[in-house]
């Protein structure tokens, strides 16, 4: 115990006067330097993730709690409890909004993407830093004052945006529509307009610094899946990013201009308005257009963080390299033309539907690749089951059950009775939801001691992933059930139906579940901030790792390598190679220093 | 080994562009997707009929010119520079900025214009597109222009000249962008109307 | 109720006061040099792995078979048929390879757990398997996508010319149905012309409008074509009748329609479900605002010769509020009168 405060100590000092002088502002702050971006992000994930979380909380205790008296949160919800003690209806909707606006794109683009591919891009492939830092710096910050405007719209009185996180208009254009509408729509296209930028800051960023600073020896055959999926998701975000802007441009002309780009034919709150002649229809074009590669904009990155972590731990290379890269690039093409599929029964043209179901389904065969892949990958492997690998595992199982639900969804026949159902709720909160969150998890767990030079505490990983995998599946399959039975997204309350007054019990359920599995995260949160102090200091290469990341000291300083950058000599995935002396050979180890595990084709 | 080692090398290095031009180079896709789906969204919203015709208005021809003129002067800069005429350099730039303004004076006529024919930012969703397509394009030409200035500055300073290349490449490749840019928004606008 | 919960959370602050307690006792032992490289723990948790995996599928198939009738709704519609066709079919292809990858997927861990004495197989690759399994899901995902296709051009084709038309509008937060009354034709309507009795803004200027009638609840014919003429006034609603397994959003400035043919009445289905209150309702599923959870209408299927009494029975919009005579065209009152059936002339 006390030789741990001792190190804790030291290694304060030491890093004090390790490099040139530089204030803590420059240091933690307004940083430039990789790393440090990353733990900015990363922690302004966690506390979004805690928020956004907490949200859902609330309104599963509307949902499988109906009767409850919540006038104990008085304090904190104050004008939004009825007298009775319950959510006002309205706030319903804006707690579902923000959960949505705050989960998709704060917790699990930013705090996803901005998290590892600002730690792992520069570490893996052998650079210094990002190509421009003080663009990343930007990039956060603007980030930062994006979120500071989306948490000061909750607590402002008309309340946050409450259209849904799609703000599709005139429900979102009009404040005579709710009163979330007003100020706290506002605000909401204000702080997107700079996430906006910020992703495509960072975007630029990762984009520049793959494809311009990669060390000696590193081509892009030898890029580890991690970059490759980091890479790829960035071009992604450049395309659609701009397109939400436009979006949310022409709706903030709609709304404070009186233009009709979205409004037609509206009479609301006793008069008909003037506009003529937009169409709802557009905007929804536009938004899917972003909304659909957003989607995977968050999974590629934890599906390259669980390729990485599921091959060391398999001490296994990882299966079909070539098509995992592949059907990277083929679902990211791919995710540019099914958008519409979010659209089947908004009255679009039944023929643009026909086409757009069949792309929609075409993306499912380099889905369904990556699936088996990984499977092959753990087939005859020698596994080791960390936390991280625990939760890569969880990752690939959502993927299946959720990705299936994807195809009864992405048939436009059957989409006809489960669209806007919970059916759909189930669906997108295990594919992309859960599997992007187990991913981060994951990515937590296995680059932890690089970021901090300590490990986290293994029990509490182990005992956190399975309430969290459990959990998971305890809150949102049963879902499905209530789906198909027709209950509708986004309802207050199922009361006034006859239909849906079935299935109260498993609401309950549902929602007990979900404080469960909610709650099991603070482990995670105490486990976190405790190891980072606290934790066992960690080896140079804990998990026997090949990238390159490892090969820097244990907490690397400005620069990321002492002196030299290694070179690389080969590909990142030579696990448990025939003949090799132990069951891994790190990247830059040249072939001239492994005369006996070489293959035929790799000699000199 | 050695053979090995060096075609990975020589295969990367082919790749690096300066760092900051690439970052640029990325810019533009970006702005380039927030004028295609604007594009495309005014194909869409044409397609849906309730659509007003009326005539582009003739300042926007002038417009075009114009624009063309500024790209040809802002080219002959970056030619002086690298020929380390300076004097030239600084002439060329400041024509390119005059002209940059008497392009965005010919753009606020043109609006004047449609309002003189009843075409208005509030109202049928062809008139409005007009205005957001050259409202954002002159956005962005401001932002060139503002680009420019910093430019011209550090050129009277002699700081600009042929081994210090990269302000004005940049520079000009950005402002080559914004005049393809409006040309293609021009021939947009008049094809589509 | 709070009780519950309130107890659920001291449980969990427990819980995690235990983890802290057990988190420095474990510092306590610092890591010993020459321990094996993989603990106790990786068996444990491949075992539990296998162990979710028997309780979860025992518990799926259990809840999906016992309560089969809860989320399986009746249908009463002849697309619904094919969709639902569809649906188990899609749900039988899914399901096999669900079974599959989950059993591979969370037994492969228990079987290869890491063994000091053990290698892995080095296999990077392997072109014929990677060919197999992209082909495999391209065909079974074409035929799926086939008859969905086929299924999807069906029920979207132009509804027959002899549809029973009836308009369904969405406004905040309630639903408004109004028949083409006895000459079948539904007359224009208007959006400027709203007012709070002429909810729909009808536009009496048009002589097929007099004799429209609105409905406090859609009466639909047995075994006829009906088409839903869909539109809203202010934000976009969604037609969403699950029984009919029909869907449509209803969009302000873009009229939208949906066509099915109704195959048992209210009568009928009450029979079968052994309940007497049971009622096909008709749902808002698109956001809506304060009140989308309430916008409850009901639809009634009746016996076609039923539905024509009804039919008949209803009074046109215009009868019964006779002030909006003044709406109507000098040149066309008396003949508004007749066909709206308004005895006499008013003033």
């Amino acid at each position: 115990m006390s030789t741990t405060q001792i190190h804790v100590e030291t290694d304060v000092h030491h890093d004090d006067h390790d490099h040139h002088e530089l204030s803590f502002i420059q240091k933690y702050i307004f940083s430039e330097d990789h790393k440090v971006i990353a733990k900015q992000f990363l922690i302004t994930g966690i506390f979004w993730a805690i928020l956004g979380g907490g949200m859902s909380i609330l309104f599963r205790l509307q949902l499988g709690f109906p009767d409850m008296d919540l006038s104990i949160l008085k304090p904190i919800l104050g004008e939004w409890l009825t007298p009775a003690g319950k959510i006002d209806s309205e706030f319903y909707l804006a707690l579902v909004t923000m959960h949505g606006t705050i989960m998709v794109f704060f917790v699990l683009t930013a705090g996803l993407s901005g998290t590892f591919s600002n730690f792992l891009i520069p570490l893996q492939i052998g650079a210094r830093d990002m190509a421009s830092g003080f663009m990343n710096m930007l990039s956060y910050w603007f980030f930062f004052l994006s979120s500071v405007i989306m948490f000061i719209s909750i607590f402002i009185e008309t309340g946050p945006a409450s259209g849904g996180w799609t703000i599709y208009p005139p429900l979102s254009a009009l404040p005579e529509a709710m009163s979330g509408s007003g100020l706290g729509m506002t605000l909401w296209l204000v702080s997107m307009v700079f996430f906006i930028a910020s992703t495509l800051m960072g975007g630029i960023n990762y984009i520049c610094t793959v494809i311009n600073l990669r060390t000696e020896g590193l081509s892009f055959s030898r890029l580890p899946l991690t970059i490759w999926a980091f890479f790829i998701t960035a071009i992604i975000g450049l395309l659609s990013f701009p397109v939400l802007f436009s979006a949310a441009l022409l709706l903030v002309f709609d709304r404070s201009f009186g233009t009709s780009f979205y409004l037609s034919d509206i009479y609301i709150a006793g008069e008909a308005l003037p506009n003529i002649g937009g169409s709802p229809i557009l905007f929804q074009h536009l938004f899917w257009f972003l909304g659909h590669p957003e989607v995977y904009i968050v999974i590629l990155p934890a599906l390259g963080i669980t390729s990485e972590i599921i091959s060391t731990n398999s001490r296994k290379p990882i299966f079909g390299y070539r098509a995992m890269i592949g059907s990277i690039i083929g679902i990211a093409v791919l995710s540019f033309i099914v958008w519409a599929h979010h659209m089947f029964v908004t009255g679009m043209n039944p023929f643009l539907g026909s086409i757009f179901m069949f792309l929609t389904l075409i993306i499912a065969i380099p889905s369904a690749v990556k699936v088996f892949n990984y499977i092959t990958t753990l087939w005859r492997g020698n596994i080791i089951l960390t936390p991280a690998m625990l939760f890569s595992i969880g990752l690939v199982s959502f993927f299946i059950s959720g990705g299936l639900t994807g195809l009864f969804l992405g048939n436009s026949a059957i989409d006809i009775n489960v669209h806007d159902t919970y059916f759909v709720v189930a669906h997108f909160h295990i594919v992309m939801g859960s599997a992007s969150f187990f991913g981060m998890l994951a990515g937590v767990y296995h680059w932890f001691p690089k970021m901090f030079g300590r490990m986290m505490d293994e029990k509490l990983g182990h005992i956190h992933f399975w309430i969290s995998f459990v959990g998971v599946y305890m809150v949102f399959f049963p879902l499905h059930y209530i789906g198909l039975a027709g209950f509708p997204r986004r309802y207050y309350s199922f009361t006034a139906f006859d239909a849906f007054q079935g299935f109260t019990d498993l609401n309950t359920y549902v929602s007990i579940a979900a404080i469960i599995t909610f709650g099991a995260q603070f482990i995670f949160v105490f486990n976190f901030f405790y190891s980072m102090w606290r934790g066992q200091r960690a080896p140079e290469n804990p998990w026997k790792s090949n990238t390159l990341e490892w090969t820097t000291p244990i907490e690397p300083g400005h620069g990321n390598w002492p002196g030299e950058i290694p070179a690389v000599h080969r590909w990142p995935y030579d696990y448990s190679k025939p003949g090799a002396k132990e069951d891994f050979i790190p990247q830059h180890i040249p072939y001239s220093d492994t005369p006996e595990s070489n293959m035929p084709h790799e000699e000199e | 080994m050695e053979a090995k080692a060096q075609i990975p090398r020589s295969e990367s290095q082919m790749l690096r562009v300066n760092p900051k031009k690439f970052i640029l180079w990325l810019f533009l896709v970006s702005i380039v997707m927030i004028f295609i789906s604007m594009t495309s969204a005014y194909i869409v919203k044409r397609s849906d009929g309730d659509w007003l015709i009326f005539d582009l208005p003739e300042a926007l021809l002038y417009s075009t010119f114009i624009i063309i003129a500024s790209s040809i002067t802002m080219h002959w800069g970056y030619l002086s520079a690298r020929a380390d005429s300076i004097s030239k350099l600084k002439v060329a730039l400041s024509l390119t900025f005059v002209l940059s303004l008497a392009f965005l004076a010919t753009q606020f006529y043109g609006w004047s214009q449609l309002v003189d024919n009843d075409v208005y930012f509030v109202g049928n969703a062809a008139g409005s597109f007009i205005y957001v397509l050259t409202g954002l394009h002159a956005f962005h030409l401001i932002t060139g222009i503002i680009f420019l200035v910093i430019v011209l500055i550090s050129a009277s300073k002699y700081k600009v000249h042929s081994r210090k290349m990269l302000q004005i490449e940049m520079c000009t490749t950005y402002w080559h962008f914004l005049g393809g840019l409006w040309v293609y928004l021009f021939l947009f606008l008049s094809l589509y109307n | 109720m709070s009780g519950i919960v309130l107890g659920l959370g001291l449980l969990l602050v427990v819980a995690i006061l235990i983890a802290i307690f057990r988190v420095s006792t474990l510092l306590g032992i610092a890591k010993k040099e020459g321990q094996p490289r993989v603990g106790k723990a990786n068996g444990i948790n491949a075992f539990l792995l296998i162990l979710f995996l028997i309780g979860s599928m025992a518990l799926l198939f259990w809840y999906s078979y016992t309560h089969f009738d809860s989320y399986n709704l009746p249908l009463a519609s002849e697309h619904g048929a094919v969709t639902d066709r569809l649906f188990w079919i899609t749900m039988a292809v899914t399901g096999v390879v669900f079974l599959i990858t989950q059993i591979l997927l969370l037994t492969f861990p228990f079987k290869y757990q890491y063994k000091e004495t053990n290698k892995a197989l080095y296999f990077p690759d392997n072109n014929k398997l990677e060919l197999i399994w992209t082909l495999v899901p391209a065909v079974v995902l074409s035929l799926l996508v086939f008859s969905g296709w086929k299924a999807w051009v069906d029920i979207m084709d132009k509804a027959p010319d002899d549809s029973e038309q009836i308009e369904v509008m969405g406004y905040q937060f309630a639903w408004a149905v109004r028949y083409g009354g006895t000459d079948k034709e539904l007359g224009d309507s208007d959006f400027r012309l709203i007012d709070l009795d002429n909810r729909m803004g009808i536009d009496f200027s048009d002589r097929n409008a007099h004799d429209d009638f609105l409905a406090t609840e859609i009466h639909v014919p047995k075994g006829k074509n009906v088409q839903f003429k869909i539109r809203a006034t202010d934000v976009i609603h969604s037609v969403y009748a699950p029984h009919f397994r029909l869907q449509m959003n209803a969009v302000p400035g873009m009229p939208t329609s949906f066509w099915f043919v109704p195959t048992k009445t209210t009568a009928e289905m009450r029979d079968e479900l052994g309940n007497e209150n049971f009622n096909y309702e008709l749902v808002c599923n698109k956001i809506c605002g304060r009140g989308h959870f309430a916008m409850r209408y009901l639809i009634i299927v009746d016996e076609p010769e039923d539905y024509e009494k009804w039919y008949k029975e209803q009074q046109s919009w215009l009868k019964l509020n006779p002030d909006y005579m003044s709406k109507v065209p000098e040149e066309l009152r008396e003949v508004a009168a007749i066909s709206a059936g308004i005895d006499g002339t008013t003033d």
